[in-house]
């Protein structure tokens, strides 16, 4: 459906795309992930034809998709990063402004409005003016005003910065609807939660290149390590950590200590080792590395760098 | 007290890295009170200066050539003596001539010395003052400097009336010996040389200036000198207009609001570029020429909105003539709303934030209406402040509201200023547009 050919984006010296090529299936929920400054918010900018790559293509259904071509970029809806309403209109005036941009009027425009503030269980809002809502409200609202037109293809920048865990679970719950009908979402954040949840696909991107790309799975395995066990810094389990080194990494981080052992490993051996220094069992707690986890092994640096 | 110390410190460095505040803060009023310092202070340049002032000199007596030299003299005055005829030909000024060059705004004030300057049957002096009264401070102005210029050369003049006075009632031959006489014995009694009395006498110097101070200044000679002088005055144009005052007033204070308005309209661009609402748009079939174009149709809305209430306000009011120019003024005010949305779009392109925008608009806006005649008029500015007055949407505005709602004048009178307005207004937003695409206003 989308693909971007070796896309390159620069500002100045700064090169913020640096080669990318990316493609992107009808009805995937494609993920985006990486720190602040990485690149999403550019990769995005270039899909939705706020800017023109200064290198490379990207193609839409096979057809170039420039900034020339309006009836492409219909087929597609932005969510910005920022809350892009006019406060002091009300929730109704704001859709049917952003509606009638895409050509909706009359009944058809009407219809999906109410939909649309049925869905983010803003309905009994759309008199209010949009000042007056919570931010997880305007969040939602932001979302659905880039869904009037039905696109086919939905670009998310960071769509739940400073969202309170309701409102996240209402918008996530939504997308992952709006997904299942058929729409393809490219979804940017940094946060790998988000990412573990709603993406099929996710390309880890860092200083504008893509490092890794694929399914939750295929991006975990390239990690040297399939489990990662934590437990207590202490006394009680220094030995343990001291021993466990020859077999794996040990890192100590806020009062936990994370012990990643190599390919090979064998979690029995783990188990017999803790018993014979006398460590009950409900002190570890083992689990799937996670995609910080890879981001760290990938670019050296942590996601929330 | 500490933690007020280190408050204040924050409150000051904040202000200080508010471009916008210091600048209002400091330079828009030094630049003001300069304005105005140079306007109403004694500088070398200060005062109204290069006033147009048609003189029409019907008079074949000498004393009347010495007054439209005086008139000349006078640095408030520029003298227009000649006009150009439809064959081409410089000619000079007739009297019937005033009129219609006066309806076209070539000059506003007018003196006719007419034939009968001294009339032998009356005593006193005639002149005639044509006058277009459309900015009462400069009328008041020219009318004063007109009196004090007439009035010091009025004694010479007021003698020469009492001669031609007595010419008439005792005969030329007569009036020769009595001042032949009368010149003999003042020399007799007071001392002096008598030919040098005589020439005195006949040049109407009979030493009234000593009693008038021969400067205008009032006083009782003042006063017997306005009994001599029979002024007549015709206002030529706006003689029919309701509410005169209110009349000449309203198009700069409706300029400056709308200036104001439209400046905060143009500059919300920035707001719209801060919370993304741009990309949103532009991500959907919007173009960046929509949205400029959106921003402008809406500032003429707007404008001529505003302008409208506001003239139906001096209507409500002060019983401004609205309803009989309704046409010609919406098309002005459209026209001047189009310059003034302009200029803010041109703000909003050359800034980088609404606050710099504002500041600036705030500065240029006051400077502008200072300039342009908003507050007093044009005229009584020095002449190389004049040179930019012309270089302002608030003065073609004002002119464009004056001609319809003063002067009555029609569409095609009316056209040069809506050229000037329109063009100032492509320019202007030709500029804007092109910074806007090379700027960051879109994100």
């Amino acid at each position: 459906m989308l693909t971007l050919d070796n896309v390159t984006k620069r500002y100045g010296s700064l090169t913020a795309l640096d080669g990318v090529s990316l493609r992107i299936e009808a009805g995937e929920f494609f993920g985006l992930l990486g720190p602040n400054g990485a690149g999403k918010s550019t990769l995005m900018s270039l899909v939705a034809g706020l800017r023109a790559p200064d290198g490379g293509e990207i193609t839409l259904d096979g057809q170039p998709l420039s900034a020339a071509r309006p009836e492409a970029r219909a087929e597609l809806g932005l969510v910005p990063q920022h809350i892009a309403l006019y406060p002091k209109l009300n929730a109704d005036q704001n859709l049917r402004i952003f509606g009638q941009l895409y050509g909706l009027d009359g009944a058809t425009l009407r219809q999906r409005i109410d939909e649309a503030l049925e869905a983010m269980q803003l309905a009994d809002r759309r008199r209010d003016p949009v000042s007056t809502f919570s931010g997880g409200m305007q969040r939602r609202l932001n979302i659905v005003a880039s869904l009037l037109h039905r696109p086919k293809l939905l670009l998310c920048d960071e769509p739940t910065v400073g969202v309170d865990p309701q409102s996240r679970n209402a918008i996530f719950e939504f997308l992952e609807k709006l997904n299942r009908e058929g729409l393809t979402v490219i979804y940017s954040t940094h946060y790998m939660e988000e990412a573990t949840r709603l993406c099929s696909r996710i390309g880890i991107i860092d200083h504008g290149k893509i490092h890794a790309l694929g399914t939750l799975d295929q991006l975990l395995l390239k990690l040297p390590f399939e489990e990662e066990i934590r437990f207590p810094a202490g006394e009680a389990t220094a030995a343990l950590a001291a021993q466990l080194g020859g077999h794996g990494s040990v890192e100590k981080e806020d009062e936990q200590c994370r012990f990643r052992p190599h390919s090979g490993y064998k979690l029995s051996s783990f188990y017999q080792l803790t018993e014979s220094l006398g460590l009950p069992a409900r002190l570890f707690t083992s689990q799937r590395p996670t995609l910080e986890a890879l981001f760290l092994h990938l670019t050296g640096r942590n996601l929330r760098e | 007290m500490r933690t007020i110390l280190v408050l204040v410190r924050k409150d000051f460095a904040n202000f200080f890295r508010n471009k916008a505040a210091v600048s209002l803060t400091f330079v828009v009023p030094f630049a003001l009170i300069w304005l105005f310092g140079t306007i109403f202070t004694g500088g070398k340049d200060s005062g109204p200066t290069g006033i147009k002032l048609a003189v029409v000199n019907a008079s074949a007596n000498p004393g009347a050539q010495k007054l439209v030299a005086a008139l000349q003299a006078e640095k408030t005055f520029r003298v227009v003596t000649t006009t150009t005829g439809a064959d081409k030909v410089e000619r000079p000024l007739r009297e019937e001539d005033l009129q219609t060059l006066m309806h076209d705004d070539a000059f506003r004030f007018a003196v006719v010395i007419p034939p009968d300057l001294f009339d032998e049957k009356s005593f006193g002096l005639h002149l005639k003052i044509y006058t277009n009264p459309r900015n009462e401070i400069e009328t008041q102005l020219v009318n004063g400097i007109l009196q004090k210029t007439i009035f010091s050369n009025v004694p010479q003049l007021l003698g020469q009336a009492l001669i031609a006075r007595g010419r008439g009632i005792v005969g030329a031959e007569t009036l020769a010996r009595f001042n032949r006489a009368t010149a003999d014995n003042v020399a007799r009694s007071f001392g002096g040389n008598a030919d040098e009395i005589l020439k005195q006498i006949e040049a109407g110097d009979f030493g009234l200036s000593r009693i008038t101070g021969g400067s205008g200044d009032s006083g009782t000679g003042d006063s017997l000198v306005n009994r001599a002088i029979r002024i007549d005055s015709v206002q030529v144009v706006g003689q029919d207009v309701k509410s005169p005052r209110a009349t000449q007033l309203v198009g700069g204070w409706a300029m400056q609001f709308l200036l104001f308005a439209l400046s905060a309209a143009a500059t919300a661009l920035f707001y719209e570029r801060d919370h993304g609402i741009f990309h949103r748009l532009l991500a959907g079939p919007v173009s960046r020429a929509q949205i400029l174009w959106s921003k402008f149709i809406y500032g003429i809305c707007i404008g001529v909105i505003q302008l409208t209430v506001l003239f139906c306000g001096g209507r409500l009011l002060f019983g401004i003539d609205v309803e009989h120019h309704a046409g010609l003024l919406i098309l002005t005010c459209a026209f001047a709303a189009a310059a003034c949305t302009s200029f803010g779009m041109l703000l909003a392109s050359i800034t980088s934030s609404q606050e710099a925008a504002s500041g600036l608009a705030t500065f240029v806006i006051l400077l502008m209406c200072a300039l342009g005649g908003a507050w007093f008029p044009v005229s009584i500015m020095p002449q190389f402040i004049q040179q930019f007055s012309k270089l302002t949407i608030v003065y073609w505005a004002i002119e464009g509201f004056t001609q319809v709602l003063w002067a009555n004048a029609s569409f095609v009178e009316l056209l040069p200023i809506l050229g000037v307005l329109g063009g100032i207004t492509a320019v202007v937003m030709a500029i804007a547009v092109s910074r806007f695409n090379r700027g960051n206003i879109f994100g």
